[in-house]
């Protein structure tokens, strides 16, 4: 269902809500945990104990946690609460009360002390380049572009994800799109800290990357991470006006529609699993099954559960910080339905589901191989142009 | 109580959790702890979560050694805490009995576990080529066993009855045999209309069987705007009587359209801005669902439809939110209602009626229903307030009996009982009827542990002596204290 969605604070929500259950019967997180506090209805009354003067503990608070942002009961809530956007506010109200996970503590060092997630030296930010067979000698690091490619922590710095942005480079290498990275000056795009509830401290990286990328001139960034594209549109376009924002998807289907992404023939059954950052919190459906519609003999299954009403990953929300059981159990259930479409690949658009979704088919179909669409168009590419 | 001696129930899934209790004890309307705290016990002393039938057995089987209240729950999405128990005990969240969907092709049946909303059903029925033949404005959260449970009638009830209608056969664990789990049939002994309606007060339902049918290749909607409440009341009554039947027949006055449109959303067609906002103004949406051939001929029965047909996608977008009605609640931010069963003739009489009364009063009333049965239809009229004032909502509380007491006069009854509705039994049933349901339930539950304090007696603060005059007395400051604040 398409219509309005609404937030006039947390309390006005909190009353709001007619306790229906509708998010409920969505909620991939309740659907692991089975208690009515890990319902988002439940999570939200929690909330409102909290406001009204109920004393909660750290652990109670949990709750609010395990959870993946995933957007689907903003879809299906009957008094139409932007859901996504009460989490995101509520868990700024648990941090103010320091009631928050403290595995988030981590999380915050290492953005402030690094600039990334994963507590490494930021200058490795580029270190995937290094691997790439014939990278020019900039490594994609100039001071002036019309397109900056955002990378992103995931596939900056995690080994199987640094494999999307090699092939995303190449792809924009091909094509001859003028674009740069911006290496060491690449900072986390504070969505992790956004999702934790730290708006604060999220506010700094914010300024630095902002400070990188009017630098470099760009009137369009790109991103292979959904969850980046988000927080981008939500936290800086509007200090960025008229640069676009698209998702690597946006900008190969553009390259399609002008003809410019020549593909050679791939003989494979592939499904399609809706990233949540970019279908329901992104509102990009089509891009992605463009362009694999223009991958010739690809044969394309549609799983039941797609678009507006996609299953989740289970890699968002922050969750894979606290609880890698239940990130699990949600990714397990998802592969469930999308390798009964009968692929043998399931293809996504986000580092974290690629991820989390290989993590799903080792516990549930260890014959179904997931990849990013990057790395098929990649492998498709029909090169030299 | 022996939550140890539950053998086949692992400690996960049990809990004693003051926050998850107290998240257990509260269904969609919120009630002001004044009423509720002195008189109740709606903090269960345990949730149990089983997870399949033979652990629903085990728990019956130990609630009734040890004389434990046992209250069933799922969606918990009804509002006179039907699913909320009122002398604590253990709370059965049944949630994890949900899928197990077994189509039988040629009979047309579905065996279906009882948490499985009828959402999911009808989706996943719909993927093998049938559909549900009816299901609730709230098929997304509402489970078919909480519909078995609540006598389910709604959207489809008038082309294939209720849900009591579509009934094969339903598995239940019993107390009066130890929790033992027991397939209940129209030819069994008891019968399956025992089970129907009685809201979990006879037992646990574990599995449903129910007829479905193939699904429908073609449906086609129509939306009608009225300026004249009673020509608008006749029609729904002269389209409920057409054959072939539609599938549906909704229907809602201004008032509905003004707290729409006050919630923020869009509504059919312009109303006007008069010196009050409810008018003689509604409209109606007629859909059809079947063979393609009987879809148009059906279409042929709206030529003489009094009203202003609208455009077909207005139409659509209309049935596209029929399980969408609670957006209303955003003009509250709390919502209040009665939600009654109305012989059909009287439907224009009840509709005009609460016109008055708004007009007269200054309050802001919508009215919205689904039509059943070709002579009877499920009514709700509904008025924002403000649960976060304790005073102007417990006045709000009682004008809800003004509204019951306006549909019996043109013999409407309550829909459903649970704990608040008990204060309208004499309404709900005669005499005879209650001591025959009364019979089954002591018969079926001689302990009287399943879901106690439901459905048949009320209790002390809802006996009439305390109920009438209290409710006429808050409903009378409500007619004082909630006018509305006219925007136009």
């Amino acid at each position: 269902m398409k219509d309005k969605v609404f937030f006039k604070g947390l309390m006005t929500e909190a009353t709001i809500c007619s306790y229906c259950g509708y998010c409920r019967s969505v909620c991939p997180t309740y659907e692991g945990v089975g208690w009515e506090s890990c319902s988002p209805r439940g999570r939200l009354h929690l909330i409102q104990m909290l406001l009204e003067g109920t004393t909660l503990t750290a652990d109670q608070m949990k709750r609010l946690y395990q959870c993946t942002l995933c957007g689907h009961c903003t879809q299906v809530c009957s008094t139409r609460i932007d859901l996504r956007q009460f989490w995101l506010e509520a868990r700024k109200q648990t941090v103010l009360r320091k009631l928050s996970p403290p595995e988030f503590s981590t999380t915050l060092d290492n953005i402030t002390k690094t600039g990334n997630i994963y507590n490494y030296q930021n200058d490795e930010r580029a270190g995937w380049i290094e691997y790439m067979d014939d990278p020019p000698d900039d490594l994609y690091q100039r001071d002036r572009a019309e397109v900056v490619y955002f990378v992103g922590c995931l596939s900056s710095f995690s080994p199987r994800t640094q494999r999307i942005a090699e092939s995303f480079v190449h792809v924009l290498n091909a094509v001859g799109v003028d674009f740069t990275i911006l290496g060491e000056g690449e900072v986390c795009c504070g969505y992790p800290l956004l999702a934790a509830g730290m708006h604060d401290e999220a506010q700094k990286v914010i300024e630095q990357n902002l400070e990188r990328v009017r630098a470099t001139g760009a009137t369009t960034i790109v991103f292979n991470c959904p969850a980046c594209r988000v927080m981008w549109l939500e936290e800086y376009a509007r200090h960025l006006p008229g640069v676009r924002m698209l998702h690597s998807t946006e900008l190969l289907a553009n390259l399609i529609a002008d003809q410019k992404l020549p593909m050679k023939e791939v003989n494979r059954i592939v499904t399609y699993h809706d990233p949540c950052d970019l279908g329901r919190n992104g509102g990009v459906y089509d891009a992605p099954r463009e362009v694999l519609a223009a991958i010739p003999g690809l044969q394309f299954v549609e799983v039941h559960e797609r678009r507006e009403r996609a299953l989740c990953c289970g890699g968002g929300g922050d969750l894979e910080m606290i609880d890698t059981t239940l990130c699990g159990h949600v990714a397990a259930q998802t592969v469930k339905k999308l390798a009964a479409t009968g692929a043998q690949t399931i293809v996504t658009a986000c580092p974290q589901c690629v991820r989390m979704l290989t993590r799903g088919t080792e516990q549930t179909a260890p014959d179904v191989s997931v990849i990013d669409i990057l790395e098929l168009v990649s492998e498709t590419l029909d090169w030299p142009l | 109580m022996s939550l140890k001696k539950l053998t086949t129930i692992s400690a996960d899934r049990v809990t004693e959790d003051d926050i998850e209790r107290k998240l257990y004890s509260r269904d969609l309307a919120f009630v002001p702890p004044i009423m509720v705290k002195p008189f109740f016990q709606t903090l269960p002393d345990a949730i149990i979560r089983p997870g399949n039938a033979e652990q629903v057995a085990d728990v019956l089987r130990q609630a009734t050694n040890e004389n434990i209240p046992v209250t069933p729950r799922a969606a918990a999405s009804t509002s006179y805490y039907n699913s909320v128990p009122v002398h604590g005990g253990w709370v059965l969240d049944m949630n994890d009995l949900r899928d197990g969907i077994e189509v039988d092709t040629v009979q047309q049946t579905v065996r279906v576990l009882p948490a499985t909303t009828w959402f999911d059903l009808d989706d996943a029925l719909q993927q093998k080529g049938f559909a549900v033949k009816s299901y609730p404005s709230s098929a997304v959260s509402a489970t078919v066993g909480g519909w078995v449970s609540m006598l389910g009638q709604g959207i489809g009830s008038l082309r294939y009855g209720g849900v009591g209608d579509q009934l094969v056969s339903l598995q239940v664990s019993m107390p009066l045999v130890r929790g033992e789990l027991r397939t209940i049939t129209r030819r069994s002994d008891p019968p399956l209309d025992w089970f129907v309606a009685t809201e979990g007060t006879l037992g646990i339902i574990t599995r449903v069987e129910l007829s479905i049918r193939p699904r429908p290749v073609a449906e086609s909607h129509h939306l009608f705007a009225f300026d004249d409440l009673n020509i608008l009341g006749q029609s729904v009554a002269s389209l409920a009587r057409v054959e072939p039947r539609p599938y549906t027949i909704f229907f809602a006055d201004s008032g509905y359209l003004r707290l729409m449109q006050r919630a923020g959303f869009d509504i059919p067609f312009e109303l006007p801005q008069p010196a009050f906002p409810v008018s003689n103004k509604g409209v109606l949406l007629v859909s059809f669902q079947g063979e393609s051939s009987e879809v148009t001929k059906s279409r042929e029965k709206l030529l003489h439809t009094a009203g202003k047909e609208l455009s077909s996608d207005l139409a659509l977008d209309e049935w596209n939110q029929r399980l969408h009605h609670l957006r209303t609640k955003r003009a509250g931010p709390s919502l209040l209602a009665a939600e009654v069963w109305l012989p059909l003739k009287e439907l224009s009489h009840y509709l005009t009626s609460v016109k008055n009364l708004a007009e007269r009063s200054r309050l802001l009333i919508g009215t919205y229903g689904f039509v059943v049965a070709p002579d009877t239809t499920l009514v709700m009229s509904l008025y924002p307030t403000d649960e976060r004032r304790t005073v102007k909502y417990l006045a709000a509380i009682g004008f809800t009996k003004r509204l019951h007491d306006l549909a019996a006069r043109y013999g409407g009854r309550p829909y459903g009982v649970g704990l608040w509705n008990t204060a309208y039994l004499p309404r709900l049933f005669s005499r005879g009827q209650l001591t025959e349901l009364k019979r089954r339930k002591t018969l079926l539950d001689p302990s009287g542990i399943m879901n106690p304090g439901k459905v048949y007696q009320a209790p002390f603060p809802l006996w009439p002596i305390t109920f009438v005059p209290g409710a006429t007395m808050l409903g009378a400051l409500h007619l004082s204290l909630g006018k509305d604040r006219h925007e136009g």
